[in-house]
């Protein structure tokens, strides 16, 4: 008995010196603070909003490098671009640090000129090796110098051609050796990926790599404390440039479990958390007392691709026959009515200028709506009226599996097999740029129609054999011209209309099917109101801006 | 007993490395690309062929792995691929949190896995043993994520006595303890199950022995009999189930803590699985084989404790 009890206190004293082990790390840590501060409910002034953040961890909260959604709802709070989305109505574009869009100049030598006057006083946060400063000219011209950079950046490739010079102090021109027209160029220097301006004194002395977790900006936040797959903890900055946060400041919890982060929304102790694409859980929350549901573009869009290059995808009658056979109102039904919508062309026409609307593939005869007989026809037209088989796999995430095996079961109808193998997301990602995939499916959201038709359907693009293998699984080469004088043009009419003729002969050549798009969903506390509409944002998530208040 | 634990611990290193030469080779043997998924699948082409060069991906399998047992030797594990921390400083940041987890748990299971196991082999066929027995069955049963997100249902939404999210304030023991309480529930309450199947069994087994009689007709008192003669001798079988028990909890305990959103090994290593951190893979790969080299060898210890015959020569 004496053994049992010593082993018990040993144990014990495991348990006590563990949790003493991990360090305080004072200044660091302002949860107890902030955790009696919500726990009280008290007004908008001083409250913490506390956010339950889909992911594990962070990977990186260098802008340049923040490509997951859970990196870019914390860097959209903390830095600012030349010019932003206006906050939850995406693509329209408005001045941030710059004071107003300018039109550019053509010059001599056929370039373009982009001028930039600065707003006065705006001020970079203090860094963990620098004071507070305004920010000029300079850093704007380092930060899209860094962007350009492939080894400081993930986004290097959007910035070939630009040249940007300073003025002075407050103005800043950037020269295109191509000229671009602003729904092309704008959203290279917004708030979103490599457009978002860093305060070079504060990179320049802690380094890239500590940068990534120490991010020092202009926003309406200022990075405070990161805790390795806990929390990372902004303040509010009393500086910011259009006045205070109503917020004391934001709470991020990372938190990969939606039942997890749905007891906490339920419980109290997180006020705004990532949902789950499900229309059932959106009526569940929604139907809860003192909880709302926001669901809100922009939607990632779902498309199936044909390897035009590999047996039997080589013959239209196949692709066209797949095309026919699947029927795009079953898909919506996997996530349920609100949250998924039918798209008719690669580039969705609800998001963005140069997609087509249902209307407009109906006039072209081009809708391939659901018609099993058609497809049947087309097949025994292919000489394979016995059907056939193939190969795929599908990422583990909902997103992919549920179409993967949506599309398999329809697929069946007509006597195709098409046989799943399910891996991991990366495995996948990794797999089909490898073409293992006859027919790829892809679900994604680009900024604009030149990027979803240069990365998807340029030869440059073609995965494996491209000159820079990117996402063009369908290793289609038959529009590069279009795309090319699309993204040259600078009328804006006449570009839209050379990116709808594009798509018009991606589904004429049936080398992509446009599935549909899905919304973002996220829950909170019904006190929460962010501040702005929640019609389509860039970053996939509700921003969280100076005006967000938690209403008693 | 010195000489004992130094020779256990020298035949360890050939097991380590064996370990060490496995993972190595099976994450880069797996598809996926560390650098891809570091900047996502919007990344440029040219950005991401840098960060590879970067990575040091772009180097033989042979020199990768030189790099990696030299790095080893010095006691250097590296810096992650993603975030380009140190991994030892991440692993030992974390480390802590699975540490307290696991010992809370094996703890749980003893206070309540042991008693309640002597009773039911004591009381057998009573309502109190096929309690025990069904209280056993079904915890061997219940994933633990279902058992977590149910305790997190009662105590923490409806009764609200339990906080839902984190591990607690570092340095504030108080919330550290207050944050512990469920999720070693969900993971005691488990092994509970483990720990009095294995009790009553022995119990059961010592109970029918010869000695014991003799200790009864001797006139010993049920108390002396049991503590002194049976439960001594049980305690070995119970001993290696508590140490496999704890062994499988470090590794098991990923989904626990996530369901409770808490930093871990565990969680540690399914991030760094997702992301291809090759590096960190690796790592914590050494610190697990560590860890079960040296709960084996506390186990082997115990026994000694247990069984005075048991010698460490």
């Amino acid at each position: 008995m004496r053994k049992w009890l010593m082993l018990c206190a040993l144990l014990s004293i495991i348990i006590l010196a563990a949790a003493c082990a991990a360090p305080a790390d004072s200044g660091s840590d302002t949860a107890s603070s902030s955790d009696t501060a919500a726990a009280d409910g008290e007004t908008s002034e001083g409250a913490v909003l506390r956010l339950g953040i889909n992911a594990a961890d962070l990977s990186s909260l260098d802008p340049h490098f923040a490509s997951g959604t859970q990196d870019r709802t914390v860097v959209s709070m903390v830095f600012n671009g030349l010019v932003r989305y206006s906050p939850g109505d995406a693509p329209n574009i408005e001045p941030d640090l710059a004071t107003a869009i300018p039109e550019p100049e053509a010059t001599d030598d056929g370039k373009q000129v982009w001028t930039f006057e600065l707003r006065q006083g705006v001020m970079c946060h203090a860094g963990p090796e620098t004071e507070a400063y305004e920010l000029t000219a300079d850093d704007v011209v380092y930060s899209l110098q860094k962007s350009a950079n492939p080894d400081r950046s993930a986004f290097a490739g959007e910035y070939d051609g630009m040249t940007v010079e300073k003025v002075d102090d407050y103005t800043v021109s950037i020269t295109m050796d191509t000229p671009l027209s602003p729904v092309l160029f704008l959203p290279k220097i917004a708030d979103y990926a490599g457009g978002f301006i860093v305060c070079s004194q504060a990179i320049e002395a802690v380094g890239d790599e500590a940068f990534k977790t120490h991010p020092v900006g202009t926003g309406p936040f200022m990075f405070e404390s990161y805790t390795p797959q806990d929390r990372v903890v902004l303040t509010a900055n009393p500086d910011y440039f259009r006045g205070a946060p109503k917020l004391a400041g934001v709470e991020g919890r990372y938190m990969p479990d939606i039942s997890s982060r749905e007891l906490g929304l339920r419980a109290g102790e997180l006020d705004v958390i990532h949902g789950l694409d499900e229309a059932q859980w959106v009526d569940a929350i929604s139907g809860e007392e003192g909880l709302a549901v926001d669901v809100f573009g922009v939607g990632e869009v779902a498309t199936i691709y044909f390897n035009i290059d590999a047996e039997p995808f080589d013959k239209p009658e196949v692709r066209k026959a797949i095309a026919y056979a699947l029927n795009r109102d079953a898909f919506l039904a996997l996530f349920g009515p609100g949250i998924a919508d039918n798209v008719y062309s690669p580039v969705p026409a609800q998001f963005m200028d140069g997609g087509l609307t249902k209307d407009d593939v109906d006039a072209l005869d081009l809708e391939y709506a659901y018609d099993p007989e058609m497809a049947r026809e087309l097949l025994a037209e292919a000489g394979l009226a016995d059907g056939f088989s193939f190969p795929v796999v599908s990422s583990e995430m909902n997103a992919y599996r549920k179409v993967y095996e949506a599309m398999q079961a329809q697929l069946a109808e007509v006597g195709i097999d098409m046989q799943v193998d399910v891996v991991d997301h990366s495995s996948m990602h990794s797999l089909i740029r490898d073409d293992a995939n006859p027919v790829v499916v892809y679900v994604a959201f680009r900024p604009n129609a030149d990027v979803y038709l240069t990365r998807f359907f340029h030869s440059d693009s073609i995965v494996v054999t491209g000159a820079k293998p990117d996402t063009n699984f369908s290793h289609y080469a038959a529009i590069d011209d279009l795309i090319d004088s699309a993204r040259a043009e600078t009328d804006e009419a006449a570009q839209i209309e050379l990116w709808k003729e594009a798509q018009v002969q991606i589904l004429e050549d049936m080398v992509a099917y446009p599935l549909m798009y899905q919304n973002q969903i996220y829950a909170r506390s019904d006190k929460v109101d962010y501040g702005h509409p929640l019609n389509a944002i860039m970053n996939l998530n509700p921003q969280i801006t100076e005006m967000t208040t938690i209403g008693q | 007993m010195l000489r004992y634990i130094v020779r256990r611990l020298i035949f360890a290193v050939p097991t380590l490395l064996a370990v060490l030469t496995l993972v190595f080779l099976i994450v880069r043997v797996l598809p996926g690309d560390p650098a891809q998924a570091a900047l996502g699948d919007y990344a440029s082409e040219e950005a991401v062929t840098a960060l590879r060069a970067k990575m040091g991906l772009d180097k033989s399998l042979a020199a990768q792995y030189m790099d990696f047992l030299v790095g080893l030797v010095r006691g250097d594990l590296g810096s992650s691929l993603i975030t380009g921390k140190s991994v030892a400083e991440q692993i030992f940041f974390v480390l802590p949190y699975t540490l307290q987890l696991t010992a809370a748990s094996v703890l749980v299971g003893i206070i309540f896995g042991v008693p309640l196991g002597i009773a039911t082999a004591l009381r057998r066929n009573s309502a109190l043993d096929y309690f025990g027995r069904i209280f056993s069955l079904a915890g061997l049963s219940v994933p633990a994520f279902y058992l977590g997100i149910l305790l997190l249902l009662v105590f923490s939404v409806r009764l609200n006595w339990f906080p839902v999210v984190g591990a607690g304030t570092r340095g504030d023991l108080g919330s550290i303890l207050h944050h512990l309480v469920l999720p070693a529930l969900t993971l005691g309450l488990i092994m509970t199950a483990y720990v009095v199947r294995m009790t009553r069994s022995a119990m059961l087994n010592i109970l029918s022995e010869d000695y014991v009689r003799t200790a009864r007709a001797k006139g010993l008192g049920e108390r002396t009999v049991m503590v002194r003669h049976a439960l001594r001798s049980a305690m070995i079988p119970i001993v290696s189930i508590v140490g496999i028990f704890a062994i499988s909890l470090i590794g098991s305990s990923v989904m626990t803590e996530i369901v409770f959103s808490r930093p871990g090994l565990g969680k540690l290593m399914v991030g760094a699985m997702k992301q291809r951190d090759y590096t960190m893979l690796q790592s914590i790969m050494v610190i697990y084989a560590l860890l079960i080299v040296f709960i084996n060898l506390f186990v082997d210890l115990l026994y000694g404790l247990a069984d005075p015959r048991v010698r460490f020569n």
